[in-house]
């Protein structure tokens, strides 16, 4: 962030400049008031080298003509009207130093820190709040541009506490950096330091608030993005501090991203902190799993641990933020794992083997029952890679009976655009009017929320919710709890469906809940006749979206994990679960042959006779779609734990032993498989749109029952074996959910 | 403490390859001469016999058999009678001597039933570790 971006600044400055930078004591330095009032003669003519914004950051012109021009220290860009100051040195090429101007927040301009020199203006001006206007000559790198930095620095260094050695945030703090760079090298203080006192705000943020320069970034985040009205500014002057006002939580499932836009270390992570300093740690760029958004994410490991999970930035998905459950689930990756083969014995307990043995019992036991009763069922967690090789594996040893939770008993994989978000998380900022069809965002996928949430605040699009009622942070209007408002709303007998006719560019959102349901195809149909007479699918715009729930699911349903029969799992005596914890495990019959594949001593172990241990997405390569269709990989980012294997190498060397081998022996290979099967899956960091609406889709002559819709997920901390596993979400469910 | 086993020391750099070959093979009958005791030491009667030893020792030493550098050869030397005076010593453990010289680099997992010997590639690699 901010300051991260300073080298690269520096070592933009041409050869030619570098002497004149070496640190040297003139008196420019030794009297500030002299270097401030010295001012530079004037460039004749700017030979400077073509700039690269920063970060890459790119411009969009909505009006060509509204382009104006500004000259930054003699450079001339062209901006877009509107555009800040601030913006304009950053289309230049010139990273600004900051603390409270963060590009998705809304501009606060108290901290100073931006202050550059315009020409002809008096004094210097906080550029993050300054409207450039054409012409304007901006210096960023003048002594008097130096000083107020200095100024500022020095101000805020007054009450802030010497705190580096035993600050969490220390090594990535802004206020660290910026005062190396711009701060004086020396203080002039010697009064005694304000501070104050603590705030708790529940069990994921830890708070030394003595620590905070008022940005407030974090009250900002609170209130624009994440939608609870939690943190505020309490005081004034030097009495000023950052609070919940009452003794109160922050619950918001957005609540961790103010640790990262904290500058200073006042806002920091409970879990992390004290356990490790950010430069001891790997980086790997990863995917998350916990729900089906696939939030971009970066794991920092230290040797085999997972230390920390912090978002990525992807404007298409997740933008900069991350939900808690994303950040704060990996202390799950230590604990319940299982690291052994294991065979339970005729005492019921389990008892370790060697892979070799354990294989060798699955494969004899796989060859004595019927085909017809073997079942596979893959988790919400699975990569494409092993749900493709059990597909291979069950279709080889004669059975079809395989499917991934969560997409119901009989789910619809012929049509692409019946369980993938058509429109695409980004393209639902342009959205004016949202339909919820039994879904409820804010748990099931916290970063589509967001954006729903986004799009309302800049647009005031209106939002129609139909199922239980439920918690949003946005302005909504409850229609119903069933499929009886469906109806009436399709009937043109609600006055919600003239909303929807007259929007401009209406979105459905279907909530993956729905699978379950015995009359789900007559709710789709119901569903779908709505988008067409409310014009919601058109050439140009496709508003007909389903928000699916697990990482698995997408994936699943294109490479057609779909079941036989949907009784199989009542006739079946060969179970294979590959991390399946949520399937109905009371319907397997008693003397089924239950083999569990999966990282965590979960629900499914209850019930295996044989665990094969599995690594977790922290630790395998692993191809994920996510419900708008995009597809990304995780990285191995520790080695895996125990004995554990990877899960399609598992099923590969299962083939093997049983007799039927799998003929793909390495990653490519099985990729080239997944690419004859699903060839959407192959290109990654792609989001592929499906070719065919449901116009094609043959009418349903299902009954449609009159039960309301129920919530989907129950607690938003706590939905795979992972967060199940952790204790971070096990505080944040026992604390924050409001019972 | 000196060295039990007398005649180990560190001798000048051999000017052939002859020399250096010669000196291989002193190591090899001091290493076999000195294996009984080792039995004796580590108590390693009943997992192992004597034979079975010195072909380990042989197969460490062939190991290096396309070594032609008489430098590098007197370093290798160097190390194994390094080695041999530890074990000698008893500056090593019995699980030592067991996990390097009896169950070898094939760690304990065997796959030694005649079913097993048509086993891929992949398989055999999958039952040694995850990573491959
Ligand atoms: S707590 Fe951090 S983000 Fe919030 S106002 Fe203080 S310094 Fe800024
Ligand atoms: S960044 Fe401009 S005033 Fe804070």
């Amino acid at each position: 962030m901010g300051l991260g971006l300073l080298p690269s600044r520096f070592s933009r400055i041409p050869a030619n400049r570098l002497f004149l930078r070496s640190i040297v004591s003139n008196s420019h330095r030794q009297s500030p008031e002299a270097a401030a009032a010295a001012v530079p003669p004037p460039e004749p003519t700017p030979d400077l080298p073509p700039r690269t914004p920063v970060a890459g950051a790119r411009v969009h012109f909505p009006n060509p003509d509204d382009a104006i021009e500004v000259f930054v220290d003699g450079y001339p860009v062209k901006i877009p009207k509107g555009f800040t100051v601030f913006q304009a040195c950053e289309v230049a090429g010139v990273d600004i130093p900051r603390f409270c101007y963060h590009s998705r927040l809304s501009i606060a301009g108290n901290c100073r820190m931006c202050l550059v020199e315009v020409e002809k203006s008096p004094k210097p001006v906080a550029s993050c709040a300054m409207p450039a206007l054409p012409g304007m000559k901006i210096k960023t790198d003048t002594p008097l541009a130096k000083k107020a930095r200095e100024g500022v620095m020095e101000f805020l260094l007054m009450n802030h506490p010497l705190d580096c050695p035993i600050c969490d945030q220390g090594g990535e703090c802004d206020l660290q950096d910026q005062s190396m760079a711009f701060g004086s090298d020396r203080g002039r203080f010697t009064e005694v330091k304000r501070s104050v006192v603590d705030k708790n705000l529940g069990p994921l943020v830890k708070t030394v608030m003595t620590r905070c320069i008022q940005c407030t970034r974090c009250v900002r985040f609170a209130t624009e993005i994440a939608g609870v009205q939690d943190l505020g500014m309490l005081g004034r002057g030097s009495g000023e501090e950052i609070g919940t006002y009452v003794e109160k939580l922050m619950t918001s499932e957005l609540s961790g991203n103010v640790i990262d836009i904290c500058p200073v270390g006042a806002l920091t992570s409970k879990p992390f902190a004290f356990k490790a300093r950010n430069w001891e740690l790997k980086g790997t760029e990863s995917i998350d799993v916990t729900d089906a958004v696939g939030s971009n994410i970066r794991i920092d490991s230290r040797g085999p641990e997972v230390m920390r999970i912090i978002p990525r930035l992807n404007e298409d998905i997740n933008e900069e933020w991350i939900s808690d459950k994303t950040r704060f689930c990996y202390d799950g990756l230590k604990r319940q794992r299982l690291n052994d083969p294991m065979i339970r014995g005729s005492d019921g307990r389990f008892k370790a083997v060697s892979w070799h043995d354990a294989l060798t019992v699955v494969a004899e036991i796989v060859h004595e029952v019927k085909p017809e009763e073997i079942v596979g069922i893959a988790g919400r967690l699975s990569d494409a890679e092993s749900m493709i090789a059990l597909k291979d594996f069950l279709n080889r040893m004669g059975s079809n009976n395989v499917w991934c939770e969560g997409n119901g008993p009989n789910p619809n994989a012929d049509l692409r655009s019946g369980y993938i978000m058509n429109t695409g998380i980004s393209s639902l900022e342009k959205a004016d009017v949202f339909l919820l069809v039994g879904t409820q965002p804010r748990v099931e996928a916290a970063m589509v929320n967001a954006r729903i949430r986004k799009t309302v605040r800049a647009s005031n699009a209106k939002v129609g919710y139909v199922g239980p009622p439920a918690d949003f942070n946005y302005d909504y209007e409850h229609l119903g709890t069933g499929p009886q408002t469906l109806l009436e709303i399709v009937e043109g007998r609600h006055p919600f469906f003239s909303t929807i006719s007259n929007a401009k560019n209406p979105v459905i959102i279907v909530g993956a809940g729905l699978f379950e349901r015995e009359d789900k195809d007559a709710v789709f149909s119901v569903v779908e006749a709505i988008a067409k007479k409310g014009n919601v699918v058109r050439p140009d715009w496709n508003g007909f979206n389903v928000l699916l729930h697990n990482a698995a699911q997408a994936a699943a349903l294109d490479l057609g994990l779909v079941p036989e029969s949907n009784q199989s799992i009542v006739t079946a005596k060969f179970v294979y679960l590959m991390g399946a914890d949520d399937a109905d495990l009371d319907k397997i019959p008693k003397d089924a042959f239950v083999v569990y594949q999966g990282h965590h001593g979960d629900r499914g172990v209850y019930r295996a006779n044989v665990i094969l241990p599995a690594s977790a997405f922290s630790e395998k390569e692993g191809t994920y779609e996510n419900t708008e269709g995009c597809t990304q990989q995780t990285l191995p980012a520790v080695p895996t734990v125990g004995d554990a294997r990877d899960d399609w190498k598992i099923i590969r060397a299962l083939s093997e032993v049983a007799g039927v081998r799998l003929p793909y022996d390495n990653f490519g290979a099985i990729r080239s498989r997944i690419r004859t099967v699903a060839p959407n899956l192959s290109s990654l960091d792609e989001r592929e749109p499906a070719t065919f609406g449901f116009s094609v889709k043959p009418e349903s002559n299902q009954k449609m029952s009159s039960t309301p819709f129920k919530a989907a997920v129950e607690n938003f901390y706590m939905t795979d074996s992972i967060t199940r596993a952790s204790k971070i979400m096990a505080q944040c469910s026992a604390q924050l959910l409001k019972k | 403490m000196a060295f039990r086993l007398t005649g180990l020391k560190v001798s000048p750099n051999s000017a052939t390859l002859e020399e250096a070959r010669a000196r291989v093979f002193d190591f090899f009958k001091a290493a076999c001469r000195s294996i009984p005791s080792i039995m004796e030491i580590y108590n390693l009667h009943d997992v192992v016999t004597e034979s079975q030893l010195r072909s380990s020792v042989a197969s460490e030493i062939r190991k290096h058999a396309q070594v032609s550098n008489p430098k590098v050869i007197d370093l290798l030397l160097f190390k194994g009678m390094e080695e041999l005076g530890n074990i000698t010593e008893h500056a090593k453990q019995r699980h030592h001597i067991i996990g390097q010289y009896v169950v070898g680099g094939q760690g304990l997992v065997q796959d030694l039933s005649a079913k097993d010997q048509g086993n891929s590639d992949f398989l055999k690699k999958f039952y040694n570790s995850n990573y491959f």
